[in-house]
């Protein structure tokens, strides 16, 4: 036991986390009435006996209770960004990107594969029901273990080497996951945008489950929610991140009241949620937030008339000078953050594209790096991009820990001469009457580029690099299709070059899964039938058949095994070496600004930030449930 | 005229069979299912995907079995009134569609209203005072309608509506008003964002129908009943309404066929353009996303109100003019 402790990493926030008892706790106006006529217990009831003290610091500040937040999205579905925004987590980023205990009081870990988890004692559902490991338990065995639930089993995330966690239910407040190998994705995948679920409001859920409930009472179910299978009533009301199920209770700070199909959803806050502000008010500081479901194509135009107090979906760099014209007859403020990917474009050589004579020029580097010293990424960013982005390699943000200058500018100088030489090499130093190289049989070296059609952005960039190319005896064609045709002639090996944006999450830390550096998914572009090897264990795809790629895949595999942080980054950093070494993906330009559109009236919103889903959750870090409205709006 | 409308009624059976089987298969044409829609919708805004729930989903729609199978599931649940189950919205078809459905005919009958009222005095005008400085003037207007195209109209007619009215761009009424109970203001609201998609849909129908009405009125004005009926001292107006303008009508009748679905899809591009809480933008999004049962079922019940309105124009028609026989040719 003594030898467990010391190998114990106590998270820091325990600090944070207060007994209810030393504050004075303020009631929420908008619940004020309910709790005098006895409907909902008063404030000091409902917060857990130890919730989380949250302290505004520097340029954000402590506010108060109230006002409505309006926000446009395209879709119906896109109501669950609501839950990404809300970004109440098991375990959760901060904005300097540190995990931290969110929901869980604190949380320890040993040698990174024992993980305990601590609950605050008192938590509550949405509805009032206590928070407890019985949510877990169910989750563990109930659903995830449940064949009749989960056919393929556990998550991958859960799996290590074919070895499930042993879970334990030390108390009602205690929950612990062990293997006997370390989990590096465990932490991270609660702390998602789109988090892994241990958990599960079991006492909503049991009334659909047949271990609970006879089958006269599933039959009534499934006659209720037109349904053929219990199973299909479980997993249909079961869905926390899709926010379709108004009766479904919750964690976050705010809960939808609104079934589906609408064209307009209300979340209301959450009675029960676990954090408070030092001025002892329960948060989130805005009562409702409404969404308006709109044509995507309109929500610029919306958002310019003032439709909308927080809105980033669906605006786009180009829509930058009229929302900005707009800011000046309207109550609202144009701010630009940054995204938060590898490339905004990157072209990927296909690695495994079916036409031989093309895969052995894409399989060598010096042809890579001849592609890429042949665009001009200085006038790609000044013609398409106002000078304002960042003329990159697909890789790590110089904002991010495992940042070095070397990984960003390698090979990406514009140099004919030089891209010339390297194509001769190869020996494609004969050209048609057009200047066009011809390939070792004779055809004319011709580049097909796959596009999802999508934007006309896409179609801008290919062409000033179909110019360059030009001039390097390379013949650029962009072809246009849709996504799904897209990717499966990605997939088939059909297409011998495709255009996408680059890395996911390109702030990573050491201990964030480097995986998309290395040939582990069939959804990498540039090498997706090695991917599909890896991800499919061998069953489908080829096996990588060029050394620096299985090198990839042994850093990775030895990633997820070593016990420090140190080794881990000492790994990372070898493999963005190799990428930089080889290319692999052809990075254009990163760091492209997105406009965010902040109403007068709501403090708290940084000035800067950055605008992804990974590892942002978009809004998420920043905590919206800390975004308050000043007093004209409340 | 009995056994004509049987004839007739039993012909719809074959032509909707094979209707639905061409709906099922063009819709399944583009590669991919909707779960791959759905997937490379996620990955393209980043998000991740939960290949188990994609597995358990695959299986609940019923997307692994072949197409054969999912046609006669459709086919057998459409003759018992199960319209299928949207993926997109997680729903039954019926449910999803219907909510809409209603405002989706409001628009469309003051669309039609209005065409009616703007083409029909315009029409006669033009008619009887062929070539004047009018018949040029209100011709050269509606060729304007017709050429210019509806999206654009709906565009700047947004833009002004929002910027000297500060009516909400977009929709069918003020955003609090979705959802809510029917109340005065929001019938207020409905009519003040009403005009504009009934003017901009409605100004290209207006044109062409003016335009056929004057063709057919010149058709029938120079014949010589109407030169007889005149020389007997009939006043003009009595005139051109007892009998020109009735055989002019006939083109009208013939329309009811193209106008019921026209009344459910209500102009899928201006809706989507102006997001207009109809049933035309569900039906494109379904279409993109391969939502096969709600795609499906929507055009099938668009296909059936054609073929409905098709028999009742024609048996319209053959009651209105004496002329017109059902049994042509059969007697020969």
């Amino acid at each position: 036991m003594k030898h467990l402790f010391s190998g114990l990493i106590l998270c820091s926030c325990l600090l944070s986390t207060h007994s209810s008892q030393a504050l004075s706790l303020q009631e929420t106006p908008l619940f004020a009435q309910q709790v005098e006529v006895g409907d909902l217990p008063p404030v000091s009831e409902r917060v857990p006996e130890q919730l989380q003290l949250v302290r505004l610091e520097g340029d954000r500040s402590a506010g108060e209770h109230g006002g409505e937040l309006r926000l446009l999205m395209g879709k119906q579905k896109d109501i669950r960004q609501i839950t990404i925004y809300g970004y109440a987590r098991l375990v959760g980023y901060t904005p300097d990107l540190v995990l931290k205990a969110d929901i869980l009081e604190s949380y320890e870990v040993f040698e990174n594969r024992i993980f305990t988890l601590r609950l605050r004692k008192g938590h509550k559902w949405s509805d009032g029901h206590p928070f407890t490991s019985e949510d877990f338990r169910y989750y563990w065995e109930d659903i995830a273990n449940n064949p009749e639930l989960s056919k393929g089993g556990p998550p991958k995330t859960l799996i290590i080497d074919g070895e499930l966690p042993v879970v334990e239910y030390l108390d009602k407040h205690t929950v612990r996951y062990s293997w006997s190998k370390p989990n590096p994705y465990f932490l991270t995948a609660l702390a998602g945008a789109l988090p892994l679920y241990i958990y599960k409001p079991s006492h909503y859920l049991r009334q659909f489950h047949a271990r609970y409930q006879n089958q006269e009472t599933l039959d009534k179910w499934m006659a209720k929610f037109k349904k053929r299978s219990w199973q299909s009533v479980h997993f249909n009301r079961d869905r926390p991140y899709k926010a379709t199920n108004p009766d479904l209770p919750t964690l976050q700070p705010w809960s939808n009241q609104t079934w589906p199909p609408s064209e307009r959803f209300i979340f209301k806050r959450n009675p029960y949620y676990h954090r408070v502000d030092e001025n002892g008010r329960q948060l989130p500081y805005i009562d409702t937030i409404v969404v308006n479901i709109a044509s995507s194509k309109l929500v610029p135009a919306k958002t310019g008339a003032d439709e909308s107090d927080l809105q980033a979906r669906y605006l786009r760099m180009d829509n930058y000078t009229f929302l900005k014209t707009a800011s000046k007859r309207s109550s609202f403020d144009v701010r630009l953050w940054q995204t938060a990917k590898g490339a905004h474009m990157a072209l990927y050589p296909n690695l495994n594209t079916n036409d031989i004579v093309y895969r052995r020029l894409l399989q060598d580097v010096r042809f890579r790096f001849a592609l890429s010293h042949a665009i001009h990424r200085y006038e790609i960013n000044q013609v398409v991009y106002f000078g304002l982005v960042e003329e990159s390699n697909n890789t790590v943000l110089p904002q991010g820990p495992l940042f070095k200058p070397g990984y960003k500018s390698m090979g990406i100088e514009f140099d004919l001469a030089k891209a010339n030489r390297l194509l001769d090499e190869l020996g494609l130093d004969r050209r048609d009457d057009r200047g066009i190289r011809l390939l070792s049989d004779g055809r004319p070296l011709e580049i097909l580029v796959q596009t999802a059609g999508e934007s006309t952005e896409q179609t801008d960039v290919l062409e000033l690099i179909r110019d360059s190319w030009q001039q390097a005896g390379l013949k650029l064609y962009s072809i246009p299709s849709t996504r799904e045709v897209f990717r499966n002639r990605i997939f088939s090996g059909d297409a011998i070059m495709s255009i996408w944006s680059g890395l996911a999450n390109a702030l990573p830390g050491a201990d964030s899964s480097p995986q998309d550096l290395a040939p582990t998914s069939k959804y990498q572009y540039q090498w997706p039938k090695w991917g599909s090897f890896y991800e499919f264990s061998g069953q489908s795809g080829e096996a990588p058949d060029i050394p620096a790629a299985r090198q990839l895949v042994e850093l990775n595999d030895r990633w997820a095994e070593v016990a420090t942080r140190e080794e881990r980054e000492s790994i990372w950093h070898q493999m963005l070496a190799i990428n930089r070494d080889q290319m692999f993906t052809i990075g254009i330009v990163n760091s492209v600004p997105h406009p965010v559109v902040v109403s007068e009236y709501l403090r708290n919103v940084p000035i800067k930030g950055f605008y992804d889903i990974s590892p942002g959750s978009y809004f998420g870090i920043y905590k919206p449930d800390t975004f308050w409205f000043d007093e004209v709006r409340r | 005229m009995g056994g004509y409308i049987l004839r007739r009624l039993l012909t719809m059976i074959p032509t909707l069979l094979v209707i639905s089987m061409l709906v099922f298969v063009i819709i399944q044409l583009p590669p991919g299912d909707y779960l791959e829609s759905h997937i490379a919708e996620l990955q393209s805004h980043g998000e991740s995907v939960d290949e188990q729930k994609i597995q358990f989903l695959r299986e609940e729609y019923g997307l692994d079995k072949p197409m054969i199978h999912q046609y006669w599931y459709w086919l057998i649940g459409m003759l018992q009134g199960d319209f299928g189950y949207s993926f997109e919205y997680d729903l039954p078809v019926t449910e999803v569609v219907g909510d809409r459905l209603f405002l989706t005919v409001i628009i469309s009958v003051a669309t039609i209203l209005f065409t009616w009222i703007v083409a029909f005095p315009i029409g006669i005008y033009s008619a009887t005072h062929q070539y004047s400085w009018g018949d040029y003037g209100l011709s050269f207007l509606g060729f304007l309608g017709l050429a210019t195209p509806n999206f654009l109209l709906a565009l700047i007619m947004l833009y002004f509506a929002n910027v000297y009215f500060g009516t909400s761009i977009g929709g069918l009424m003020d955003p609090e008003y979705i959802g809510a109970a029917w109340s005065m203001d929001k019938f207020l609201s409905i009519l003040e964002h009403l005009w504009i998609p009934v003017v901009v849909i409605g100004t290209s129908g207006t044109a062409g129908m003016i335009r056929r009405l004057r063709a057919n009125l010149l058709d029938e004005l120079q014949k010589q009943y109407v030169t007889t009926g005149r020389a007997k001292g009939l006043p003009e107006g009595k005139l051109l309404r007892k009998y020109p303008l009735r055989i002019a009508m006939n083109f009208f009748i013939a329309d009811i066929g193209n106008l019921l679905p026209a009344v459910i899809s209500g102009a899928e591009i201006v809706a989507v353009v102006m997001s207009l809480p109809t049933t035309g933008p569900i039906l494109l999004t379904a279409l993109q996303s391969q939502d096969m049962y709600l795609a499906g079922s929507f055009l099938m019940f668009l296909a059936l109100l054609t073929v409905v309105g098709v028999l009742v124009s024609d048996i319209a028609l053959a009651m209105l003019d004496p002329r017109i026989r059902l049994q042509g040719g059969m007697e020969k």
